[in-house]
């Protein structure tokens, strides 16, 4: 008796001794949502957490290609060019622009009374510092394209300087946008620095990053664009859908990028969130390889894409929200013009494939990631083309490896892809970046990612030829021709563009979120 | 024994030489082009060939091993290739971060599978025993990952009590410490219960108590501690996985850990974090190990180790 007695007592003593702790816990932690939902203190002494699904890869803005290290460089880095919430190239640090007739020289005339965060003040020098890092240092891999054109920067006075180019790239802009402005000081005296702790110009400073938990930037006081801005943002890599949620609802984030689909519902029915939905530059497709029997006959491609339901695509594959892709680019893209889309005509599809000899249809074969949304748009293709006689089989990859399959083949002879199911993203202002590697003879893999093995040679010609173009009107002219061109050739599967989801809490204002993802944070407040 | 404990150490030494070989080579046999994943999809062989000679990439694998040695006796672990910073410096972040959470989930997970495993064997076919067990059960069953989001809902979003992720107060480590432990507390407990039954049955425990002894010594003092031996190993065991991150819950919870940094790191082909991950995890368990056996010789004098 006296035994079991002993353990008794053990026994509650243990329980007690949880739900104490439980109790207690209640009262240390319980004030969390009040604390962090940002509602009590006026919003310009507070904080703004930002919930994104990656971590940051580095800070070095002349190095870095990943959308989310960009939204934080952002916040604190300036180029002479930015963009405007529709992607378009607005400027920044350049008060006025021009460009030569022949599409060689960029003059840019500076904003005065500008400082970097370390007080070192902005001018022309310090601009020229900034491009010639971008140009000589080697290990800068990402950025240096377009800047590997430039034959000459001239200072022509502390606060104008001229750009000359040894041949024409129409993409030259865009690169200005993403060539941030870094204090001279910081490249001269300790460029090793500049990955873990940058200095500009823009409205908020670093003050600290914990890799893989937090980057933490603050309001830059001197910034010459006055306004009332948040003291401090910082910004949080939580891949977990789930949990980037529960951070929206509890008040711990203030903005979740993205905002996960399965969630919308859920987070639209409460009253203290607020649902963006941004159409993005992001395209999705299946790029077939026209190189390959029986892909070689356009007919078959009109049918594959007459075969595909796109608005089933949609709500399928992505939950309803985009658009379909009715051109070679995204709306959003610059120059866009948008075409005749193929619609969704099951016996149109069966004619063209009994035209091309295939009235009974073949096997083919697709490639996609190990993603479920990509396996999930690889099982769509596979059911629609079911239809027509086509006999899908799934390849699904990863990356790594996918990437190796994909351009492993040095020729197109030797490509196996069939059909790659993929997207493409570039900036709004960046047609170039969104034609030519796609669609140009000279980018088959490895030399580029035309992985329909696409080649036309009007479409070529016409793509060197846009390049050379500073006529802003004749470029659209030409864009114009390639659109139509290559849609009607169909080297892809048109799927559809996407709609990019944020979540934020409703106090918050002044934060955007661009067609490519980018968040902005230059007004960023608190109701 | 402090001269076998020295004998071991210096037997780590050939012993990780020869890891780090497999490790290297390994390394660079996962299909997957790390240039071709920095210069992205747009880029042109020209780029991406520049690329793979700053990397040293384009060198020979053995001259790449050989630098690769050398820089690692040199103390140096190498550049990250995706974020250009010190591998070291990489580590210095998330390391501590992850050993606090090992300790926190062990501790917990320790304290209550012994107790839980012991009073199911006391009580055994009693309420406490069929409770224990559920519990442990129920430990066992739960997916990490779900647990994670329940925990979550639960103390997060509904009772607000702890934040949702992150390592910034000891708050961020109750609910991931919670998660991972589950299992392992389940594990210890079933082990504890089923060690000390049969411990229980032996002549010595017979005797001690046909003495006289009570039965507050004969459990901890006489059937606990011979009891343990193989829930030391299992404890072990579990403790070097941990160290050796646990991806799931550290994603659940946006914790930033190693297991976190290594997934990501394969996923880029970034050979030098990932090098020197797996050869620091392979020196936590070669350690760890050792930790065992010596405690194996604490708990049964009858166990000694001779140099």
């Amino acid at each position: 008796m006296r035994r079991v007695n002993v353990w008794k007592m053990l026994f509650v003593a243990f329980v007690s001794a949880i739900l104490l702790a439980g109790c207690s816990s209640e009262e240390s932690g319980g004030t969390s949502e009040k604390e962090n939902s940002g509602k009590s203190a006026s919003g310009k002494d507070q904080e703004l957490v930002i919930a994104v699904n990656e971590n940051f890869i580095s800070m070095d803005p002349h190095n870095t290609g990943d959308t989310n290290s960009n939204s934080v460089q952002t916040a604190m880095l300036e180029g002479l060019l930015g963009s405007d919430e529709e992607g378009q190239i607005i400027p920044q640090l350049a008060e006025e622009y021009s460009v030569s007739d022949d599409a060689l020289e960029y003059t840019f005339k500076l904003r005065q009374g500008v400082t970097f965060h370390d007080g070192e003040p902005f001018n022309a020098e310090a601009v020229k510092t900034s491009f010639e890092r971008i140009m000589k240092d080697e290990s800068l891999r990402l950025n240096s394209r377009g800047f590997n054109l430039i034959t000459s920067i001239d200072v022509i006075d502390e606060y104008q300087i001229k750009v000359t180019l040894k041949e024409p790239y129409a993409g030259m802009l865009t690169r200005f946008v993403s060539a941030k402005i870094l204090s001279p000081k910081l490249i001269n005296d300790s460029s090793s620095d500049i990955g873990k702790t940058p200095v500009g110009t823009g409205p908020f400073k670093f003050v600290e990053w914990v890799q893989g938990d937090h980057l933490t930037v603050e309001r830059f006081d001197d910034y010459w664009n006055k306004a009332d801005r948040v003291k401090k943002i910082t910004y949080k890599p939580v891949p977990e859908n789930g949990s980037r949620v529960a951070m929206l609802k509890t008040g711990e984030a203030h903005v979740i990028y993205p905002a996960p689909v399965q969630n919308l519902k859920e987070l639209e029915s409460n009253s203290d969130v607020e649902i963006h939905k941004i159409p993005s530059t992001i395209a999705r497709y299946v790029s077939i390889n026209t190189m390959k029997e029986p892909y070689d006959d356009v007919r078959i491609r009109q049918a594959i894409n007459y075969a595909v339901n796109k608005e089933a695509f949609i709500s399928v594959v992505n939950s309803g929200y985009g658009l379909p892709l009715d051109s070679i680019i995204p709306s959003k893209t610059q120059f866009y013009s948008k075409q005749e889309a193929y619609d969704h005509n099951i016996d149109k599809a069966k004619e063209l494939m009994k035209e091309a000899g295939f009235e009974k249809g073949f096997k083919a074969e697709i490639w996609g990631n190990t993603n479920s949304d990509t396996l999930k748009g690889m099982q769509f293709i596979q059911q629609q083309l079911k239809e027509i006689g086509i006999t899908v089989e799934i390849k699904s990859m990863e990356e790594g490896t996918l990437s190796d399959e994909i351009y492993g083949a040095q020729t197109p002879e030797e490509a196996k892809v069939q059909m790659w199911y993929v997207s493409w993203s570039a900036y709004p202002s960046d047609t170039t970046n969104a034609t030519k590697p796609l669609f140009s003879s000279s980018s088959f893999p490895p030399d580029g990612a035309n992985t329909a093995y696409y080649k036309n040679d009007d479409v070529d010609k016409w793509i060197t030829e846009v390049n050379q173009t500073p006529d802003p009107d004749k470029q659209a002219e030409i864009y114009n021709n390639i659109q139509s061109t290559i849609y009607k050739d169909a080297p892809w599967i048109f799927l559809g563009v996407d709609e990019i989801l944020a979540g934020s809490r409703s106090n918050v204002d002044g934060v955007f979120i661009s067609p490519t993802g980018g968040i902005n944070v230059t007004d960023a407040n608190l109701k | 024994m402090l001269q076998y404990i020295l004998k071991r150490i210096l037997e780590m030494i050939p012993i990780l030489f020869i890891v780090s070989i497999l490790i290297f080579f390994f390394t660079h046999l996962i299909p997957g082009d790390p240039a071709r994943l920095v210069a992205g999809k747009d880029a042109t062989l020209d780029e991406v060939n520049i690329i793979r000679a700053e990397l040293g990439l384009d060198k020979p694998i053995w001259d790449q091993y050989i630098t690769y040695m050398s820089n690692l006796f040199q103390g140096d672990l190498g550049t990250s290739l995706k974020t250009g910073l010190p591998v070291s410096e990489m580590f210095a972040d998330r390391f501590m971060p992850s050993v606090y959470l090992t300790f926190m989930s062990m501790g917990w997970a320790l304290v209550l599978g012994l107790l839980i495993g012991t009073l199911s064997a006391v009580f055994k076919n009693k309420w406490p025993d069929y409770l224990g067990m559920v519990t442990a059960v129920s430990g066992i069953s739960m997916p990490g990952f779900w647990l994670g989001l329940i925990l979550i809902q639960i103390f997060s979003v509904q009772l607000g009590w702890f934040p949702t992720g992150g390592a910034e107060s000891w708050k961020s480590y109750i609910l991931p410490s919670i998660t991972l432990g589950a299992g392992i507390m389940s594990m210890l407990a079933r082990f504890t219960r089923s060690s000390l039954l049969e411990t229980l049955r032996a002549d010595f425990i017979r005797t001690g108590r046909a003495k006289g002894l009570k039965e507050s010594v004969v459990i901890p003092k006489h059937a606990l501690r011979n009891s343990l031996i193989p829930v030391v190993t299992i404890a072990g065991l579990q403790f070097g996985f941990l160290l050796g991150g646990s991806v799931v819950v550290e994603t659940v919870f946006s914790f930033p850990g190693m297991g976190r940094l290594l997934i990501d790191s394969i996923a880029f082909r970034d050979y030098p974090v990932i090098q020197a991950e797996l050869l620091l995890f392979s020196i936590e368990f070669i350690l760890v190990n050792l930790i065992v056996d010596i405690m194996y010789s604490m708990l049964n004098p009858k166990i000694r180790y001779v140099s």
